[in-house]
């Protein structure tokens, strides 16, 4: 455990510059977003246009006295705050495969020493997996903790006479990227959250199967990638979710579609476990 | 003692060990010698867990490699496998962090015997240093066994001489070390024993003392007999 934890930290330190970096270029983004839109607005009504029957798209309201909400400006800068989110998801994605890959290529490959360490191998593969849900729910709890900033600087910015106010969730709403990151309900973070989950498992084993049996190893990995999607799109297609004269009810389906879940999670991780410990090849 | 029984293993289709058997013992300095490819880092790799093997059994003291067996077994590869961006003192931290066979003081020592920079990054290191810190990694460590993989390769000469000095040293005093090479010039004057490899096996196991005394003959001579027939 105290080893499996060190190889978190490990794991953490090394990425610690780029995950800063998609912090960083997130804070400037947003907080770029929101200053130059927030100051045009203000600036546009306190030059008198908007009474003068200046363009509703460009005074970025949706409030029918003109006046300027945190939401308004979260749904005009859309796209700029859609950036560094989906950036972030990218590198992410690049990342799940890097994390194993940096490892065997290059000068120095550390896949020697990580495995003649005086611990149980899966301690390296859960240490990695960990490794990556942190950065998942670091950039996301980031994500969460600059919205308030945001609205903080917005209110800075806005008199208070020329301010709606904006909720939470409305802001969230306003921007799909957001939306998606942080769903409202509970069960739509658990699908979303699951399903990502389960993806990088399947993709950690589909790496170790690779790495394990050298060239064949790449069409084995890509077979197990595409039994899996079968296995889990399977039900939900497969099986008629939206047929109302299928064979089974829909919540028949969800409980085959959530075992097909928990075999394909379980599958990947003891095969990834028992790859890395008996398997593996440097 | 390290014990290797008739191990095998194909890779690509070609057979690269070819029913291997030898011991490793304790206080003694075995080379495995061969041309290259001849499966030598292949073994040094089984004895470690760091390839499967197709049959055949390995024991280290009597037991089958297990997680605890890396604190009293060393490999230093023949190259240096810790992650470019680190800086040395780093690298001893994270050794230290991971090993209880690891002698922080012992480090210390080899740190200044080498005269290596405790602030340098891995990355920027040239061949020579890095040899020279991998042999640190390993030698710090409190083991009972040490695997060398090719120790001398591309190392120029003043590092050789610096090398070859800890090989007669405390450092590896009472250890067992098994390590490879295929330029036998630079380490005949120190081991014990030589294997050597033709076909994926074991084709001569002689005590180089021995075969110095009793028949005249350097290890070379012998490659010579075995390589060249």
């Amino acid at each position: 455990m105290n080893r499996y934890l060190k190889l978190v930290h490990m794991e953490v330190d090394r990425f610690k510059y780029i995950l800063a970096g998609l912090m960083s270029l997130t804070l400037v983004c947003q907080f770029g977003a929101v200053i130059w839109m927030t100051m045009s607005a203000v600036s546009y009504r306190k030059s008198g246009a908007w009474r003068n029957g200046g363009s509703m798209d460009y005074s970025y309201s949706s409030s029918p006295t003109g006046n300027l909400s945190f939401t308004d400006v979260m749904s005009t800068t859309q796209s700029i705050f859609m950036i560094p989110i989906l950036l972030s998801i990218g590198v992410l994605a690049i990342y799940v495969f890097l994390i194993w890959y940096r490892d065997w290529f290059g000068r120095n490959t550390f896949i020697y020493r990580l495995l003649i360490l005086p611990t149980a191998r899966r301690h390296i593969y859960f240490a990695k997996l960990t490794a990556i849900l942190i950065f998942i729910f670091a950039l996301v709890s980031f994500q969460l903790a600059v919205l308030p900033v945001e609205k903080s600087i917005f209110n800075l910015i806005v008199p208070s006479d020329l301010r709606d106010p904006s909720y939470f969730s409305d802001i969230i709403y306003s921007n799909p990227a957001l939306g998606m990151l942080i769903p409202w309900h509970f069960d739509s973070f658990l699908v979303y959250y699951g399903i990502g989950i389960i993806a990088v498992i399947a993709i950690f084993a589909a790496i170790l199967i690779e790495r394990s049996y050298g060239r064949l190893g790449i069409l084995y990995a890509i077979l197990y990638l595409g039994i899996s999607v079968i296995l889990l799109l399977f039900p939900m297609f497969g099986l008629g979710l939206d047929d109302v004269n299928g064979y089974l009810y829909p919540n028949e389906i969800y409980t085959i579609e959530l075992v097909m879940c928990v075999v394909v999670m379980s599958v990947s991780v003891w095969l990834g476990c028992r790859l890395i410990s008996k398997k593996i090849t440097v | 003692m390290i014990e290797v029984v008739d191990i095998h293993k194909r890779y690509r289709g070609r057979s690269v060990l070819n029913g291997a058997s030898f011991t490793v013992e304790k206080g003694q300095i075995t080379c495995l010698i061969g041309i290259n490819g001849a499966g030598k880092s292949t073994i040094l790799k089984a004895i470690m867990g760091l390839t499967p093997l197709k049959s055949g059994t390995i024991r280290i003291d009597g037991q089958p490699m297990d997680k605890n067996l890396y604190e009293s077994i060393a490999f230093i590869p023949d190259h240096l496998t810790m992650p470019p961006g680190m800086k040395l003192s780093e690298g001893l931290r994270f050794m230290q962090d991971f090993y209880q066979s690891w002698n922080a003081n012992r480090a210390e020592e080899l740190m200044k015997f080498f005269s290596l920079d405790q602030t340098e990054r891995i990355g920027n290191l040239s061949k020579g240093t890095a040899a020279k810190f991998n042999l640190v990694l390993g030698l710090a460590q409190d083991t009972e066994y040490v695997l060398m993989d090719e120790p001398f390769s591309g190392i120029d000469m003043f590092s050789r001489g610096l090398i070859a000095e800890v090989f007669s040293s405390h450092l590896i005093e009472d250890r067992g070390v098994l390590l490879t090479t295929h330029e036998i010039g630079e380490v005949e004057h120190l081991i014990d024993r030589a294997l050597l490899m033709k076909d994926g096996s074991i084709c001569r196991d002689f005590q180089c003392e021995q075969i110095r005394s009793e028949e005249g003959k350097s290890i070379v001579d012998v490659m010579r007999e075995v390589y060249q027939s």
